[in-house]
């Protein structure tokens, strides 16, 4: 197993850095004013041929790999910018479309996931329940050549922007069934779909995080993402990978936190002599740059199970369990070693801090996480 | 329309460090391709999409240019020639230009060559011009506009205070101003596939050029010391009064030291 970075993996670094640095402080600029995205985004991520990572080139996309995706989402992070989200999201929702789909399916909907014209949405939740599909309210009745959609979807990412995403329902066609999920990829502009306003989150300021209401929704049955009844299947996979993006992404966090945190020490002079020699303060720099590294290394172990075609599911949620806590106390220590300028806007610790707070509830509790990593190791199921 | 742009890789003085004497420390430096070059780049690159043609950069210096060139094939570049040889070490502005032109006109034909206005390390901008002159080219520099017309270049040059019109036959030189365009991030699945590339390296034995013209000893120019210049400390003054009083002499006081 080597960790060492290839040529070609330090360029894709610097290349993201590149584009980071010509694209996102605009990119900034323009959710601070406006509170959501630039409508242009996926545009300039398309041109950048960032979208469709690991998707072939005659689905427009860069037929690269997992590890390519989790290193662009490394240096993105590290600006703190709530872009990130819909990068991921395209990127894994396009990757899940391709593992799934039919031919058909495939064909329809990915390259327009590639080139940003469609905007990506993965949605499960909803108001009572987050994991359970046993709890899922919002029904799918098969009439004809079409599934009727019912019901409320909460919490959903993007939801309100151009596109598609894969929905989760119950299909009352497989009612008494054991399983009885189906995962729908459904044009977001559909008549009968609404939306709430956007919620106002602690942190990822200006996401277009909101409810969709489905009220009499028509959708094509030729619409099923793999099988009907294999959707929480397809949910599990799906983000068993975001887990690993979204750890990737919070590494990046923690390394800007970092830097921002050594930088600052090595400014602040407290009683002749730059605050990081106090050995408090020194200490925790040790703790913080310590905790970078082990969960880059085991963002790096477990991207590569996915790229091997190995089980990753559970790998990946352990590095949730173990890279969430770790970046939020990076996080942490980096707004302490700031002081009162940590809490203050001003300083870009302060949008870190709130930002890694996203890690252990978005995209999987690390409460559930826990028990998925707990559970299979306890039944034999993890090595 | 083929192009050939010249590039040199230069440490990225952004990061730089400096020791207790105030000299610059080279060693550990991140490297990257000279920004005024990416000027070159995408000049060449955008008169390619319009004309059409091949777009060949070189750049002469050690094996680790490779990456810069890498770089260069991901924005777009179709060729990329790295001449490297330990006897074209230590080379001066004059030497640089006779290595690369002895290359370029190994390459053959070509109707533009194409530098950046000058390189962050040594802010000579001395290359362009005397490649121009090695090549015995018209030299067209600090373009900001670049245009083919009828066999000729026409070029809006940045004189500072006045921009002047040129043409010029071709094939001809120019030097890209940094105002001339935006350069473009290469996209990710070019950087991917400039690493599948391959990249033409010339040494000493591929150029067959005069022997006394290259490296340390074709320079003429001889660095007798390097330094740092003394940072002067600032004296900091305040100015009392209202708002408009303050602002009065503020004026008065700029005036008194002809900065106004």
């Amino acid at each position: 197993m080597d960790f060492n970075l290839s040529p070609l993996q330090k360029m894709i670094q610097k290349t993201t850095k590149d584009f980071c640095d010509k694209e996102v402080p605009k990119i900034d600029d323009y959710m601070a004013e406006h509170d959501d995205y630039p409508p242009d985004l996926l545009e300039r991520f398309a041109k950048a041929k960032l979208l469709g990572m690991d998707i072939p080139k005659e689905l427009g996309g860069t037929a690269g790999n997992n590890f390519n995706m989790i290193l662009i989402a490394e240096e993105m992070a590290k600006t703190g910018t709530t872009a990130t989200l819909p990068l991921f999201m395209n990127n894994s929702v396009a990757e899940t479309i391709f593992f799934w789909g039919s031919d058909e399916i495939k064909e329809k909907f990915i390259p327009s996931l590639c080139d940003g014209s469609a905007w990506a949405t993965m949605a499960f939740t909803e108001p009572g329940t987050g994991s359970d599909p046993r709890a899922l309210t919002t029904t799918a009745e098969l009439q004809g050549d079409e599934y009727i959609i019912n019901g409320t979807k909460r919490f959903i990412s993007m939801a309100s922007k151009p596109g598609h995403g894969v929905f989760y329902v119950k299909d009352l066609s497989l009612e008494g069934s054991k399983a009885d999920t189906t995962a729908l990829i459904i044009d977001k502009e559909t008549p009968g779909i609404t939306f709430s306003d956007h919620y106002k989150l602690m942190g990822l300021e200006g996401s277009d995080t909101c409810d969709v209401f489905f009220k009499d929704v028509a959708v094509p049955k030729d619409n099923v993402l793999g099988e009907a009844g294999k959707g929480f299947k397809i949910l599990l996979r799906w983000i068993a990978g975001e887990r690993i993006q979204q750890a990737a992404g919070l590494v990046g966090t923690a390394q800007a936190a970092l830097d921002e945190a050594v930088k600052y020490a090595r400014q602040r002079i407290v009683g002749g002599a730059p605050l990081g020699m106090m050995q408090g303060f020194t200490w925790m720099i040790a703790e913080m740059k310590t905790k970078v590294d082990a969960c880059r290394l085991m963002t790096y172990n477990t991207i590569m199970l996915q790229d091997g075609n190995k089980p990753f599911e559970v790998p990946s949620a352990e590095l949730k369990v173990f890279v969430v806590p770790m970046v939020q106390d990076v996080c942490r220590m980096a707004v302490q070693i700031h002081g009162s300028y940590g809490y203050s806007k001003e300083y870009k610790v302060e949008k870190l801090f709130r930002y890694a707070m996203h890690g252990g509830i978005v995209a999987s509790s690390i409460e559930i996480n826990k028990t998925i990593a707990g559970q299979a190791y306890l039944a034999g199921k993890s090595p | 329309m083929n192009i050939i742009v010249c590039m040199k890789q230069v440490p990225d003085v952004t990061e730089v460090k400096f020791d207790e004497h105030g000299s610059m420390i080279r060693s550990g430096l991140p490297s990257i391709v000279n920004p005024n070059d990416k000027h070159a780049i995408e000049a060449a690159l955008t008169l390619k999409e319009k004309y059409g043609g091949d777009v060949t950069v070189i750049s002469m210096g050690p094996p680790q240019v490779e990456e810069a060139l890498r770089e260069a094939l991901g924005m777009g570049c179709d060729n990329a020639i790295m001449v490297t040889d330990r006897k074209f070490a230590g080379a001066d502005c004059w030497a640089t230009a006779y290595t690369l032109g002895v290359a370029i006109q190994k390459i053959g034909t070509y109707d533009l060559v194409i530098t950046g206005q000058e390189a962050l390390d040594g802010n000579t901008a001395q290359v362009g011009p005397e490649l121009a002159d090695s090549l015995s080219l018209p030299l067209c520099s600090y373009a900001l506009e670049v245009s083919i017309d009828d066999g000729k270049v026409h070029v809006l040059q940045n004189m500072g205070t006045v921009v002047r019109e040129l043409e010029a036959p071709l094939p001809c030189l120019i030097t890209a101003d940094k105002a001339m365009n935006e350069p473009r991030v290469a996209p990710m699945d070019k950087i991917m596939e400039a690493y599948q590339k391959q990249i033409i390296t010339w040494g000493f034995d591929d150029l067959q050029g005069n022997p006394d013209n290259f490296g340390l000893q074709g320079s003429p120019t001889r660095i007798r010391k390097i330094f740092s210049p003394k940072r002067a400390k600032a004296q900091v003054e305040f100015i009392d009064g209202t708002p408009a009083e303050a602002a009065r002499k503020l004026v008065d006081k700029l005036k008194e030291l002809n900065l106004l």
